[in-house]
């Protein structure tokens, strides 16, 4: 049976039900990536304002000015470190790798978030201490 | 030949039919199931930062829509922005800063905020026997944590008889304070974190958001529930841990409820094998080494945070009695790394690893 034939075949019916599953698996899609968090990018701010958006997937090292000066971040396999900053303490050098979580160096106003590598997994919603 | 032809038919006719309801009653079953399991996931949870007070800012909510939650959350930055203006000692025209220049001299008309906020670290430095103590401004004065500067004793000594609470004089009905020597600081780092986070939390409930969490650095405030109506988990750091803030010791479930933790690894240096860090004792001038860490669970985040420091500085034993006297939980891990716990922590505290 080739294929003109099998869509003569066909009733109204069944083509209306075959487009509605598509339309539907296809909004199934949509739906899940609406509400699985976007957990392999990388946000960088700047004094609150948001300078980069980026994969987390692709090594790279990339430069941001704050207020004191160049902060440079580097991004290899799913982790992100800092590795140059102006600021006096070096706190934000001294994290070091980081999978989740944020990088803050307060000096240069720079705030690194990581989406959750698994939001399932994850255990708490805030740290005190 | 035709029969069997017209058999062959009806039956692919019968087959089609069956395939029909059955595609139809699947898409039905996936329609419904789509519509029903959209009802608990309709409310999403929107978190924000913003570097505010000096430290890391992060407001969570819970929503059924971006825009009402970040409203909100703008909101509630905006409020503490607000209190910061307000309480920053170091910033030249705050009022806490008037009130400081004006030590010895004469009384300073106040807000609302910063009157709430002084009546309440009173509160604290009675409850701890003066171990809070907000007047603690010019002893911090002398170090410099950065650059790995303290102060020789004889510095201290000068400085010490400036630091007293009592010496605040707080009168409610004009609004004003007066502090009542030349030279005293007051420093409400101790508590205005906390007291933001309150504030912070009242502006989400205001606009309407039903379940958040507001931390400021470590002081944090839950109310309400997630989405999953389970209650916020907060995880308390290892003082152990070095600069990863992820190590965590321990988690709890909290639920309308502030938490807080003082440490001597937030702000220190190390000198001559000695600890010099931020949690200064009123009475010596010189950093408290009773313990490594406090953790206080009460309503009220301005008295979390502020009792975290004061328990930190009083010491195990009596820090308990205070907790225990006021009806605060609490953990204290003491000089030896052992944990302290209130009789209504322990049941709800889960630690991930044990401390020895």
């Amino acid at each position: 049976m080739s294929l003109r034939e099998l869509f003569h075949n066909t009733t109204l019916a069944d083509r209306i039900i075959f487009s509605l599953m598509i339309v539907l698996s296809l909004s199934g899609i949509a739906f899940i990536k609406e509400i699985l968090p976007d957990n392999s990018t990388l946000h960088i701010y700047v004094d609150g304002r948001p300078a980069y958006i980026l994969p987390l997937d692709k090594n790279r090292v990339v430069s941001v000015e704050g207020p004191q000066g160049k902060t440079v971040v580097e991004i290899k396999d799913h982790q992100v470190r800092i590795i140059e900053s102006p600021c006096h303490n070096k706190l934000c050098i001294q994290t070091g790798w980081v999978s989740s979580g944020a990088i803050v160096c307060l000096p240069n106003r720079v705030v690194v978030t990581l989406g959750d590598p698994d939001k399932h997994k994850k255990t708490v919603d805030a740290t005190t201490g | 030949m035709n029969i069997r032809q017209h058999v062959v038919d009806s039956r692919l006719v019968k087959a089609k039919r069956i395939v029909i309801i059955c595609c139809l009653l699947s898409t039905v079953y996936c329609l419904l199931s789509t519509a029903f399991s959209c009802v608990p996931q309709k409310e999403k949870i929107f978190k924000k930062d913003k570097i505010l007070m000096d430290t890391l800012v992060t407001i969570t909510v819970v929503s059924d829509s971006k825009d009402t939650a970040e409203k909100a959350i703008d909101a509630a930055f905006s409020e503490i922005e607000y209190l910061e203006k307000l309480s920053n000692h170091y910033s030249p025209d705050s009022e806490i800063t008037h009130i400081n220049r004006n030590a010895g001299i004469s009384e300073v008309k106040v807000s609302y905020d910063i009157l709430k906020l002084l009546e309440k670290a009173l509160y604290v430095s009675e409850n701890t026997e003066g171990a809070f103590d907000i007047t603690i401004g010019p002893v911090i004065a002398l170090y410099d944590f950065h650059k790995k500067i303290r102060p020789d004793d004889g510095m201290i000594k000068k400085i010490l008889p400036l630091v007293n609470y009592r010496d605040i004089i707080v009168n409610r009905g004009r609004s004003t304070v007066l502090l009542k020597r030349k030279g005293m600081l007051i420093d409400l780092g101790g508590i205005a974190k906390g007291y933001a986070a309150d504030k912070a939390a009242d502006t989400l409930k205001k606009q309407g958001v039903r379940s958040g969490l507001v931390a400021v650095a470590g002081d944090i405030k839950a109310f309400g529930l997630k989405p999953d109506e389970k209650p916020w988990k907060i995880g308390i750091r290892n003082p152990e841990a070095k600069n990863k803030e992820d190590d965590i010791m321990a988690t709890i479930e909290l639920e309308d409820m502030a938490i807080s933790t003082s440490g001597d690894y937030e702000r220190f240096f190390l000198s001559g094998g000695k600890r010099y860090h931020h949690l200064l004792n009123p009475k010596t001038g010189l950093s408290a080494n009773e313990c490594r860490s406090v953790s206080i669970i009460t309503k009220e985040g301005a008295y979390a945070d502020a009792f975290a420091t004061g328990i930190f500085i009083l010491g195990p034993e009596k820090g308990l009695k205070v907790l225990d006297k006021l009806g605060f939980e609490g953990m204290i891990i003491d000089s030896q790394g052992k944990p302290h716990l209130t009789q209504g922590i322990r049941e709800r505290i889960e630690f991930k690893r044990t401390v020895s």
